[in-house]
């Protein structure tokens, strides 16, 4: 009889996990005119989106969500870095480069219908420039005033001469925002967006964002009439949505043994593309012992990057001997030219040369911070820990801070050798180099490094306009980076896309933007 | 003896105020002697003067001294602000999350509750029925085994047999992507009965299975426990025996018997909601549920002192106010507590 009950119970149980399976939610149905792609497609990220506004966001994914739901008056051809019309149908720049006139296409509309007109382009960047957020000196730092001439004219003045002025054009804060964007207050959760291919139409933050097509957009029509955002607090869960087809793309960012293995499963296509975000120690040039150059050259000869992409990060990234990535102009490999890869020889004979030995051992402290570069960075600690001792002649303590601490630590320079990432804000030489080197503007790196040399060199390179002559100058400072190693560069992620392999038409260029807009999942 | 009942609510009732201020006052604490503070996490690497450091300090109110950060949200707190977000976005109202993220935990937590108290009643009562076999060594093992389950682990092995092996079930969230449901309660399962939403429904159900078995198995195993061991203190007294030489059915004499042992169950009932949203925690962040206990723990990431303080004291209310339900049904349910 008291079988029976279980019996019951059981059944009860069956029957009711049968009825919720037996109909499926949120399948994807095909569109009955022209091809048969899927109506929506669902992408999933780890990262998160900070603000919904281009006067604050200032992280890499959230510009990614601008990029789609706005654009600016010129924009990067997809997956090149070649420069093309966007909102602007072409424009013209002074002989000096200070002033830059830009024409409107005519008829262009936000999402909502309302009209765009040169006049919301000169409002959207005030509004940057007074609100004053993060990214803000993007602006500051460069324009000095933007004026509507008539309805599709947009003049820029600007404070000096910026050879690289189209590739701050192509980020958003210089997009039109629709006039519901307050003109003086951040708005983390406004979905009213720009001009782009396409509009919010559902937000519930750290956990799904919807953008359907804008009808009003003036170019081509997105390919895929919904694109589902749904956020992530871990890889491991994003992996298993995706092997479990709850999501059609695996984006930013699973972990590189998740790569290997999802490859080596052959049913996802993997698609690799080049990043331009860098990994590297800072040193502190202002105390022991990392204020002794010739301890900083010897930790620098020490670093094996070959052993740390295999070994770390499952060779997903590529190792990098400069600050300025692989693949741009002015890139040398310095730092390899200078001490070659896991140089232990020099690195002795360095120490040796400052006191230190296998009596008297150099002792530091390696601190990195535990999840805001991912889960491997303890990896990483390790790794340069067991390169470091290898010498015999130092002893390495790791310590970690979480990303609020880590951060208070830095600028302190409470650290004297610690790990940092950097994403580019604009991709030029000089956002790899300047906010580094250049004395005025380090401060956040907490190295204490300061070279007047240096200051002047990249000061020069920002005001020219010749690429060549810029070329040479950054190739100047790159050989005294090698030389006075405040900072040691490490390695250049590459970015995955992991994706259903019906999924089509990922492009993602050199600016690391993934434009949603081309994407298609054949039905 | 209505009176007396009365008083005892009002008693029990006051008695969560401190321990509300004991727990925020811990928080705090704890919140303020780690290094860092939201703001520095929010600026990370962005090169910034000091000066704009020190407006954004002020912005946040971290400049004031700490004792009247402490009185400040304490008092906002009594008036049932629980101020704005600090990072992440700044500015918002934490009530507003509070809002947004309390319900799904719930949702979580019910089930969860549901699935543990019916798993730890049959398996208790199995066990009692069947006392001293290899059918009671069995239960009583898996009671041991269950308490002991490393939820992660636990819930991370369900997603790959349910999941990626079967097919038979989502591993995360709560809701199939691109289903529009209409909110009123927040609990989507509750949700999509009211409206109608079948579809909705269906998919709401099929995500919440997976992270409440995950939580209603691990919890069940003291149940099956404390259960088993009344129903056999039950079942060896005077009155069953009475009742089968009246020649009561079985069934019916395991129920009267599970009626006398339950009281105690619902003490542990009180006592297992606490650590149910302690375990929701960890099940929330196993299949990414976008509840109260993700919620905190991306807010401690931030630093964002606020929403730590609100999440936490919001979270001491409820479940000083369930235990003091519980308190109430045992009281009335057991003439022998005194008021």
């Amino acid at each position: 009889m008291k079988n029976k009950v279980l019996s019951l119970t059981l059944l009860t149980i069956f029957v009711f996990s049968v009825a919720a399976s037996g109909c499926i939610g949120g399948e994807e149905t095909t569109t009955q005119t022209g091809p048969q792609y899927a109506e929506q497609i669902v992408i999933g990220v780890t990262d998160k989106v900070t603000d919904l506004d281009p006067s604050n966001a200032y992280d890499f994914y959230t510009w990614e969500v601008l990029n789609n739901v706005m654009e600016g008056l010129v924009k990067y051809k997809p997956g090149t870095l070649e420069i093309e019309p966007a909102l602007a149908e072409k424009w013209e720049v002074n002989e000096d480069s200070t002033v830059w006139t830009f024409y409107l296409r005519k008829d262009l509309k936000f999402a909502d219908g309302t009209p765009l007109k040169a006049q919301d382009v000169v409002r959207s960047i005030e509004r940057i420039m007074t609100i004053q957020g993060d990214p803000a000196w993007l602006v500051t730092d460069f324009v000095d005033k933007v004026e509507a001439k008539d309805d599709y004219t947009v003049v820029f003045y600007l404070n000096q001469p910026t050879a690289y002025f189209l590739a701050l054009l192509t980020t958003p804060p210089y997009f039109p925002v629709h006039p519901n964007y307050s003109p003086n207050e951040i708005q983390s959760d406004q979905t009213a967006g720009g001009a782009g291919p396409y509009k919010i139409t559902k937000w519930v933050r750290d956990e799904e964002l919807v953008l359907e097509a804008n009808p009003n957009y003036y170019g081509e029509p997105p390919k895929t009439g919904k694109i589902i955002i749904k956020f992530y607090r871990d890889a491991s869960t994003m992996r298993l949505a995706l092997q479990n087809g709850e999501i059609d793309i695996a984006w930013r960012t699973l972990r590189p043994t998740d790569i290997e293995s999802l490859k080596s499963e052959g049913k996802y296509s993997v698609i690799e593309v080049p990043g331009g975000f860098i990994r590297y120690i800072c040193l502190n040039t202002k105390s022991e012992p990392t204020n002794n150059v010739k301890v900083r050259q010897a930790l620098a000869a020490v670093i094996d990057r070959q052993e740390i992409s295999n070994k770390v990060f499952k060779g997903t990234v590529e190792p990098l001997y400069s600050l300025v990535p692989n693949g741009m102009w002015s890139h040398i490999d310095v730092f390899k030219n200078k001490y070659g890869d896991g140089n232990i020889d020099l690195a002795k004979q360095l120490l040796k040369e400052t006191g230190y030995d296998e009596n008297n051992p150099l002792k530091i402290q390696l601190w990195y911070t535990p999840t805001h570069y991912g889960d491997t960075e303890a990896d990483l600690a390790q790794v340069l820990k067991e390169q470091l001792e290898e010498t015999g002649v130092i002893q390495v303590e790791i310590k970690s801070a979480e990303w609020g601490t880590y951060v208070d630590y830095a600028r302190n320079g409470q650290m004297q050798f610690y790990l940092l990432g950097w994403y580019p804000d604009y991709l030029d030489p000089d956002d790899y180099t300047t906010p580094f080197l250049k004395s005025t503007a380090n401060s956040w790196a907490g190295t204490g490094y300061a070279n007047p040399t240096v200051d002047d060199l990249l000061t020069k390179a920002q005001s020219l306009t010749d690429q060549d002559e810029r070329t040479k100058l950054y190739e100047q400072v790159q050989e005294i980076l090698a030389e006075e190693a405040p900072y040691i560069p490490l390695i250049q992620g590459k970015l995955f896309v992991v994706t259903d392999p019906n999924v089509k038409g990922v492009t993602i260029g050199p600016d690391m933007i993934f434009k949603y807009s081309t994407i298609y999942k054949e039905g | 003896m209505a009176r007396g009942i009365g008083q005892y609510i009002v008693i029990r009732g006051l008695m969560i105020i401190p321990t509300i201020l004991i727990l925020y006052t811990i928080v705090f604490i704890f919140l303020r002697i780690l290094p860092g503070n939201p703001v520095l996490a929010v600026v990370g690497t962005k090169n910034i003067s000091p000066e704009q450091l020190q407006h954004l300090m002020e912005m946040a109110g971290l400049d004031k001294p700490l004792y009247v950060q402490y009185f400040d949200y304490l008092w906002k707190m009594v008036h049932g602000d629980f101020g704005v977000t600090l990072a992440f976005p700044m500015g918002k109202p934490v009530v507003e999350y509070l809002k947004l993220r309390f319900p799904a935990t719930l949702e979580l937590t019910l089930f969860g509750f549901s699935i543990s108290v019916l798993l730890g009643l049959l398996t208790g009562t199995i066990a009692a029925a069947k006392k001293s076999t290899k059918i009671d060594t069995g239960m009583r093992l898996y009671s041991i085994i269950a308490y002991t389950l490393f939820i992660p682990w636990f819930g991370m092995m369900l997603q790959y047999v349910f999941g990626i092996h079967f097919h038979l079930l989502p591993t995360s969230g709560r809701i199939d992507p691109g289903i529009e449901l209409q909110r009123i309660t927040g609990l989507y399962v509750l949700d999509s009965l009211l409206t109608g939403n079948w579809e909705a429904f269906s998919s709401a159900v099929r995500h919440v299975i997976l992270p409440a078995t995950t939580l209603g198995i691990v919890l069940s195993g003291a149940y099956t426990r404390l259960v088993r061991n009344n129903m056999v203190d039950v079942l060896s007294q005077d009155f069953i025996r009475s009742y089968y030489a009246r020649g009561v059915k079985d069934w019916k004499v395991m129920w009267y018997a599970l009626k006398n042992a339950f009281i105690p169950v619902v003490t542990l009932m009180g006592l297992q909601f606490a650590i149910l949203l302690g375990g929701a925690v960890l099940t929330e962040t196993t299949f990414n549920w976008p509840g109260m206990g993700t919620f905190i723990v991306d807010r401690i990431d931030y630093r964002d002192y606020n929403a730590i303080q609100g999440a936490v004291v919001f979270f001491a209310f409820f479940v000083g106010l369930i235990s003091l339900i519980v308190d109430i049904v045992y009281a009335l349910l057991d003439p022998r507590v005194k008021y």
